[in-house]
């Protein structure tokens, strides 16, 4: 009985051992030869599962959206900067505070609505489906987390904030 | 030196191991207590073979057979090698996305 016990027990650790080194590395090895392309757009190919034409098509409004998505980045950053100057060492949230913090959110605004704009542009380039798709995952992806954050506050957040 | 006829040698050889070692005579009832014994013997097998420490050798024992040891093992090395395919594929796509996602949307915005 002890002797069956115990080769059943190392035979179960063996295997549990072999089944978790295969994995770790099949994955592993599966995800280094894959994650190898460098290209941004490497996951519109794939996942949406779009031609050379498309995807050439494609990186033409990627290239030419890069460089005004970096300047809003540049702005909202320095947007950020005052911000941070005006708010200093004070307690207060003066009108001067208020001011930038409502020039950040327009800017954000703008950011927002020209990387809507850029994937209405890439949907329309895809074929009908799979850019119906793109869009609602983008949305879900891009915009989804102001409204995660929403609903916590609004949901299960709301007895601390005293709405009862 | 060979003898060409061993035959009768022999048998008289047999004959003298016979006479020396004299088989002594049964105990009384010898075959009655013989049954008996398998019957004892018989009943009691299907009772063991029902315990779970008959079951636990029985399935130890069929384990390490090499034709199932071998059938197990391969089957283990396919599952984990196609689940660890799946969950490569996996997050070699999350990290696909997260690429585009850094380079279309960065998190100032998200």
């Amino acid at each position: 009985m002890r002797r069956s016990l115990l080769i059943l027990f190392a035979g179960v650790v063996a295997s549990a051992a072999l089944c978790f080194g295969v994995y770790r590395l099949t994955g592993h090895l599966c995800a280094v030869h894959l994650a190898r392309s460098t290209d941004d757009l490497d996951w519109l190919r794939v996942e949406f599962r779009l031609g050379d034409a498309e995807i050439a098509r494609i990186r033409q409004l990627h290239n030419g959206y890069l460089p005004q998505c970096q300047d809003f980045c540049d702005r909202i950053a320095t947007k950020k900067g005052e911000v941070a100057e005006a708010l200093g060492t004070g307690t207060n949230i003066t009108a001067a505070v208020e001011q930038k913090l409502t020039e950040v959110a327009t800017l954000r605004v703008q950011c927002q609505v020209a990387m809507l704009r850029h994937f209405v542009e890439v949907s329309r380039v895809m074929p009908p489906e799979q850019g119906k798709r793109y869009l609602a995952e983008m949305q879900r992806l891009t915009l989804g987390s102001h409204e995660q954050m929403e609903q916590r506050m609004s949901g299960d957040a709301a007895p601390a904030h005293g709405h009862h | 030196m060979k003898t060409k006829n061993p035959e009768p040698n022999e048998a008289r050889l047999r004959g003298l191991l016979r006479d020396a070692r004299p088989t002594p005579p049964l105990p009384p009832r010898f075959q009655e207590a013989v049954w008996r014994r398998i019957e004892k013997a018989e009943a009691e097998a299907p009772r063991e073979a029902a315990s779970p420490v008959a079951w636990l050798d029985r399935l130890v024992e069929r384990l390490l057979r090499p034709r199932w040891a071998l059938a197990g093992i391969t089957a283990l090395l396919l599952v984990s090698g196609v689940a660890g395919l799946l969950s490569g594929t996996e997050a070699a796509k999350q990290a696909a996305q997260t690429r585009y996602l850094s380079a279309v949307a960065p998190n100032t915005i998200r």
